[in-house]
């Protein structure tokens, strides 16, 4: 690492001789692990290791950036040029300069926690958990397809700004999944996932996969995809509607992660992502949800998927309200995008890897927890519908509107669960949807939700957040088509 | 590293590997992108990388590791990753053998002006583009990128391959005062064809069409899709069933029905990677040279795509379409090329008393795969089409719609063809006419 902090700061001080006003420099390593489980065999095991630096300058007001893989201090030095040159390039067009929110300066050595470092446990020991998962799916014969994967991140970083900071970072990251599925034919197919469609992730070590009760699920998920192949079609209408907690996770990252992106906000991401339509207009004004909802980001939570001791332009991770008593009271932003509001970075500048500028991105965005058990809230809901686990979502490009289709649905009939429905989906009008909150589940069935893949930016970037949540109890919600 | 150096690394370094087979690959890239949004560049940037994977293999125990290292020590610290992999592994009992593929390959689609692109010649074309934005009080975002990339692949069984090609990509997303917005794209190998004034006016007229958007019912509607929104529902048949992976685990919607009429007689898709303009990489991941292969013929399931795996286990030869070996989705066709008709585009809009003219879709998701029933929205320039002309823009719309119905209803296709990038496929698609196309009202 030393040699790597003497390139870093190599490349900061060329880009700042070549007069950039501000210039930082982020190496970064990524090794990922990858294992999963198909059918009684292993499907795939997956190495990789990934490394270089990116160092980004402002010139004249205005941004270049270069990232490179070759990690020697010729190389850091033909980065910098080249930043610079962009940056001249990008100047040449803007009519308004750069302007960034103060930021403290750190020297810092932030390692996430974690008990059991999940790249010094052997490959035979993760196959033959990956075999244990297996057994347990195959229990029952007619179960016909059976997946399991587990994925292990390591992230070592070093980043340096002319604001002063120096911060070294280790996070660990890790996930686990399952699905189960069964055919009565080769078109129809049930399929049941655990915890969640595609797993969960966590800032955690190889103790993760420990804390994940598939034994005592697997046999209730296998009830519910022999069941689901002969229910019927979910009904529709407008009624009230509660949601699992994976499923909460999943609409709050749609609806309200997303939204809030104060550079999405501005109109970085229209020609791509989209905008969204709660704009700074509405700070402080918008009812966006019901007075129950209050949405903090917090890359503080323990084990969140989206925390982290720094953001990638050096802010110290902090909480910041989102949502206070369901008024829209603030957005996930960078030193660019909060100077432009005269606030402070909430800390949530983030880049996929060394060769991608940071963006704003979400970190973990936790809905806080009711006071209603589950059970309550079934009762609560009265008749309406149950829906659990997400298996595709489709938000509109300003996010005002959605469609979410779940694996599973069950009838509430008089307070109590009833028979299983297939081919769920739910949509509606985001502000709509959030004020027609009624209850939300309590502290026992609140979970930091994983994303280890949210899409974002030209080029594409991957981010892994999380999302706090607890099933919650909706009313009036069209279901169905 | 664009340039086949790597090849004389791989050749030092797989000589110590002590598989019994080796496979080394090694996609590098140079790559420049423009960003802006608010008439402003607020990203510009480039990168530097290589991407280098080994697939170590002991009898039927495969390993495979990946990393951005290319030195003769990286990479032999790779194998020797990938080897204690496979060592660790059970056997696949599918697995044959690696591939030897003979001879060298032709790099094609490679223009050294491309490559060589300044930043500041990306900064002209915007500068022109914001500065007619601003005089007719629009916002532009888009992207403008030029990218050089190559691909490597040497196993121990004597393959040894090196192409290398250009590609630019453009996308402009303009927007009115009032929020009405407008979407043009354009793509190619030659950034010296590229002109981007005839293109962005593409997007900017759309978003200054006169009047306010108006709300439509849901129902079904004839449209007319751009070539970008014929190529969002494309990319998303490929990836449902044109791979061999899909269709020997029986998950496309042409399991079982090759041979048999699944869209209308007027559709044509062809996977064509030595199409003029597409100018694919003449070979795959594992180095077998690239096949034109006809997907659907006059509507009639015809085949899909190999790599050498999912070609063994059909009992059919590779058609030269495996991705990199960690790939978990299979083979997949990335240069595919639907048959344009006879009409002019004016021809087709002329020839409709009431439908909706759709620019683009966005966010597709899946509702139901094998049925190939999507959702999602119309984005960036929906209007209303009344006897024969464009009248008035649309409130964007919900789409549930079957691809296959919708492929299946097509009146009209146009002569003209475009090209369009999405994520690593060069599609060249016309535009379509579509009777009974769902739409929601949001």
């Amino acid at each position: 690492m030393a040699n790597i902090e003497k390139i870093a700061e190599s490349a900061v001080a060329k880009a700042v001789s070549l007069g950039a006003s501000y210039a930082d420099c982020r190496y970064i390593e990524i090794s990922n692990e990858s294992l999963s489980y198909s059918n009684g065999s292993p499907q795939s095991v997956n190495k990789s290791t990934d490394r270089g630096l990116g160092i980004r300058v402002l010139v004249n007001g205005a941004w270049g950036f270069f990232g490179s893989s070759v990690l020697t201090e010729d190389e850091a030095i033909r980065a910098s040029n080249s930043a610079v040159e962009i940056g001249r390039a990008s100047a040449k067009i803007n009519l308004i300069p750069v302007e960034l929110a103060p930021a403290e300066k750190y020297i810092d050595d932030y390692k996430s926690k974690y008990k059991k470092d999940p790249f010094e446990i052997s490959l035979k020991e993760k196959l033959d958990y990956l075999a244990g998962l297996d057994g347990l799916m195959s229990a029952n014969e007619q179960i016909n397809s059976r997946d399991a994967h587990i994925d292990f991140r390591k992230i070592n970083s070093y980043f340096i700004s002319t604001a002063g900071t120096k911060v070294r970072q280790t996070l660990i990251h890790s996930g686990a999944g399952i699905e189960l599925g069964v055919s009565k034919s080769r078109r129809e197919r049930a399929v049941r996932s655990y915890p969640q469609n595609g797993g969960q992730y966590e800032t955690k070590g190889y103790e993760l996969l420990g804390e994940i009760d598939f034994a005592g699920a697997i046999p209730r998920l296998t009830e519910e995809s022999l069941e689901l192949l002969s229910a019927p079609e979910c009904p529709s209408g407008a009624m009230n509607l509660l949601l699992e907690g994976s499923v909460v996770g999943l609409v709050i990252h749609e609806i309200i992660g997303h939204p809030l992106e104060l550079d999405r906000v501005f109109g970085s991401e229209a020609n791509f992502s989209g905008t969204s339509f709660a704009t700074v207009e509405e700070l402080n004004k918008l009812q966006y949800g019901s007075s129950i909802i209050n949405v903090v980001s917090d890359p503080t939570d323990p084990s969140g998927l989206g925390s982290f001791g720094y953001d990638d332009e050096g802010i110290k991770a902090h909480r910041a309200d989102l949502i206070k008593d369901g008024i829209l009271a603030g957005y996930l932003s960078s030193r660019e995008t909060a100077a432009r509001i005269s606030g402070r970075s909430s800390g949530a500048m983030r880049a996929d890897g060394w060769g991608n500028i940071p963006l704003v991105r979400m970190t973990n965005i936790n809905l806080a927890p009711g006071d209603k058990s589950f059970d309550e809230l079934v009762s609560l809901a009265g008749d309406g519908i149950y829906m659990s686990t997400v298996s595709s979502w489709s938000p509109s490009d300003d996010r005002s509107s959605f469609e979410f289709g779940c694996e599973m649905a069950r009838e509430i009939k008089g307070g109590k669960l009833g028979q299983i429905y297939k081919n769920p989906t739910f949509s509606g009008r985001s502000v709509e949807f959030w004020n027609s909150v009624k209850a939300i589940g309590d502290r026992s069935s609140w979970k930091v939700w994983g994303t280890p893949n949210c899409g974002k930016g030209q080029p594409g970037q991957n981010a892994r957040t999380g999302q706090g949540a607890s099933p919650i109890l909706v009313s009036n919600v069209k279901v169905g088509a | 590293m664009i340039d086949e150096r790597i090849i004389e690394i791989f050749k030092k370094a797989i000589k110590d590997s002590p598989a019994e087979q080796t496979e080394l690959v090694c996609e590098s890239e140079e790559f420049y992108l423009t960003r802006f949004a608010e008439n402003q560049v607020h990203q510009n940037m480039g990168r530097s990388d290589s991407t280098i994977w080994c697939r170590a293999i002991f009898g039927k125990k495969i390993g495979v590791a990946r990393s951005n290292d290319p030195t003769v020590d990286g990479v032999k610290n790779l194998i020797k990753s990938a080897s204690e992999i496979a060592r660790n592994q059970k056997e696949d009992p599918d697995f044959r053998s690696l591939i030897m593929s003979p001879g060298s390959a032709e790099s094609s689609g490679y223009y050294p002006r491309t490559f060589g692109f300044p930043p500041g010649e990306r900064g002209a074309a915007i500068e022109y583009i914001v500065k007619k934005a601003r005089s007719g009080n629009i916002s532009c975002a888009g992207t403008y990128q030029t990218s050089g990339l190559s691909l490597a692949v040497v196993n121990s069984l004597g393959t040894e391959k090196f192409a290398r090609n250009t590609e630019y990509r453009f996308t402009l997303t303009a927007t009115s005062a009032e929020g009405k917005s407008g979407w043009s794209q354009a793509a190619g190998r030659d950034v010296g064809d590229f002109d981007y004034k005839k293109v962005s006016d593409r997007a900017l007229e759309k978003a200054s069409f006169e009047g306010e958007p108006i709300k439509l019912d849901s129902g079904q509607y004839t449209v007319i899709l751009e070539p970008d929104a014929v190529a969002n529902f494309l990319l998303f048949l490929a990836f449902l069933g044109f791979g061999g992976k899909t269709l020997y685990q029986h998950r496309s919607f042409m399991s079982g029905k090759i041979g048999e009429k699944i869209m209308g007689d007027n559709i044509t898709i062809t996977e064509d990677p030595f199409n003029a303009q597409i100018e694919y990489l003449p070979f795959d991941y594992e180095g077998t040279a690239k096949k034109k292969v006809g997907l659907i013929e006059k509507g009639i399931a015809k085949a899909g795509v190999y790599d050498s795996y999912y070609a063994a286990l059909a009992e059919t030869e590779s058609t030269g379409h495996g991705l990199p070996p960690d790939n978990a989705y299979g083979p997949y066709p990335k240069s595919m090329v639907i048959d344009g008709g006879e009409s002019e585009v004016a021809e087709m809009i002329e020839s409709t008393p009431a439908g909706i003219y759709i620019t683009r879709f966005w966010y597709l998701n899946f509702l139901n795969p094998m049925k190939t029933m999507v959702t999602g929205y119309t984005r960036d320039g929906t209007f209303l089409i009344e006897d024969g002309k464009i009248t008035k823009p649309v409130a964007d719309m919900r789409i549930q719609q079957s691809m296959l119905e919708a492929f299946s209803n097509v009146a009209t296709l146009s002569k003209e063809q475009r090209l369009i990038p999405q994520y690593g496929a060069l599609m060249l698609v016309p535009f379509m006419k579509i009777n009974n196309f769902n739409l929601t009202a949001t």
